[in-house]
């Protein structure tokens, strides 16, 4: 069995995918028919504890949507990696880091020779 | 007593600033960067010995000839209430101060390291909840003949070519995060190359040895030299993954793979603007150009045994002066 993790996996790329609002009911037929509606809810409200996912409490079913692009997220995610958030020490250094331009110049035409 | 304050006093202002002034960007850890990186973490523990260490020593020397001494007999003056005795022992206000002090900053930089820990681990705890949301396990599609240990290896969507790595709580639960553009515009030589580099980090459990220098520069920031030694060591963290790179492939895939990761170039998108600029990269990149030639045995061990020194010179004279 797929666990958590992936599964939120697959419901987010699901939800990033499809653009609209699901209920947990079309999520499940989507993903797997095998799966439980309530192991699909679960982790939709874990998704929605993340602020990964919004709940539209004005139909019913409840119809979940993503909360923003999924190229948003990422902007947001290396950002922080990049250290243009707070928290630059969560993640060692990236590949490479802050080379001047005089030093990337040498180093191209070194490669280049 | 007196003398030995006075002189971890000395110790610990010689530790917090011409010593760090002079090592970060002394010429030898460019030759030989696990020295100096054994010289820094020796310098980070002695010298915090010495800070706190210099005015409980102070503050104790009229209760006796040696720190423990000193300590049960004051803790005894106080279980007892034997503050007449306090007089004889010709206790001066100002060892009182200096015991309060050393109290609250061995407190300040304890806390400050604790709270640096879970907050660094609180913060990639949340990062690596988005990167699992975000990324897909890379796999050998058959095209490419990417080095094995893939397993957590993890590839995001965005075209900027970055790399780096996630340490989590035990080494298998460590991620390495590539991104699309790096996958497409490296060789898989190259990429290996990068791999092996972000791998170095996590085996060697470079967060671990940078640890203390964020906690003490968080401690103390209006110190300049703690942000010498938060830089230099982050800096020879870099060199040692280098090392650990080179062990397996060739400098020139190393060295291509950091210019095209290096912005300047073409750039595709100025989405993401980079960190701060600066000395971190520039010596790296310099010892991976012209390598220069690893410190010799006698200075090894000259700079090794000055370094037990620094920890173990403190730690005796406290315990056993």
């Amino acid at each position: 069995m797929a666990s958590l993790g992936d599964l939120e996996r697959s419901v987010m790329t699901l939800l990033w995918d499809s653009g609209q609002k699901l209920s947990a009911n079309d999520v499940r037929d989507e993903l797997d028919e095998s799966l439980a509606v309530t192991t699909v809810l679960t982790v939709l409200s874990r998704l929605e504890k993340k602020g990964m996912v919004t709940r539209d409490r004005g139909s019913r079913p409840h119809r979940y949507a993503a909360s923003a692009l999924r190229e948003d997220h990422t902007v947001e995610m290396l950002n922080e990696v990049l250290g243009n958030a707070g928290d630059r020490e969560a993640v060692l250094a990236r590949f490479i880091g802050s080379v001047s331009e005089e030093e990337a110049a040498t180093l191209r035409r070194i490669l280049s020779e | 007593m007196e003398t030995l304050a006075f002189l971890l006093a000395a110790l610990a202002v010689v530790l917090a600033i011409p010593v760090p002034k002079w090592l970060h960007t002394a010429r030898f850890r460019v030759r030989s960067p696990w020295v100096a990186m054994v010289l820094w973490q020796a310098i980070a523990l002695a010298g915090g010995l010495a800070i706190i260490g210099a005015p409980i020593v102070y503050g104790l020397s009229p209760f006796g000839n040696s720190l423990p001494s000193a300590f049960v007999t004051l803790a005894e003056a106080v279980r007892y209430e034997d503050y007449a005795g306090l007089e004889e022992r010709d206790v001066h206000p100002s060892h009182i101060f200096a015991l309060c002090l050393g109290a609250l900053l061995a407190a300040h930089l304890l806390l400050t390291l604790a709270r640096t820990f879970y907050r660094v681990r609180s913060a990639r705890r949340r990062h690596r909840e988005m990167v699992n949301l975000l990324s897909t396990p890379l796999t050998d599609d058959g095209t490419q003949a990417l080095p094995d240990r893939l397993t957590d290896t993890h590839v995001i969507e965005h075209e900027a070519p970055l790399a780096y790595c996630l340490p989590g709580r035990t080494n298998a639960g460590a991620l390495t995060v590539l991104s699309r553009g790096l996958l497409d515009q490296l060789s898989p030589e190259e990429l290996g190359a990068v791999i092996a580099h972000e791998k170095t980090h996590l085996r060697q459990r470079h967060h671990f040895l940078t640890l203390a220098f964020e906690a003490w520069y968080r401690a103390l920031p209006w110190l300049p030299t703690t942000r010498y030694g938060r830089e230099a060591v982050l800096e020879l963290t870099e060199m040692l993954a280098d090392d650990g790179a080179l062990g397996e492939h060739s400098r020139t895939d190393l060295l291509r793979s950091i210019a095209t990761t290096t912005p300047g170039g073409e750039d595709p998108e100025q989405q993401l603007s980079t960190g701060q600029g600066g000395i971190i990269t520039g010596a790296r990149l310099q010892r991976l150009i012209a390598p220069p030639e690893p410190l010799g045995p006698v200075a090894r061990a000259a700079v090794l045994g000055l370094s037990a020194a620094l920890l173990a010179v403190p730690t005796g004279l406290l315990l056993f002066s």
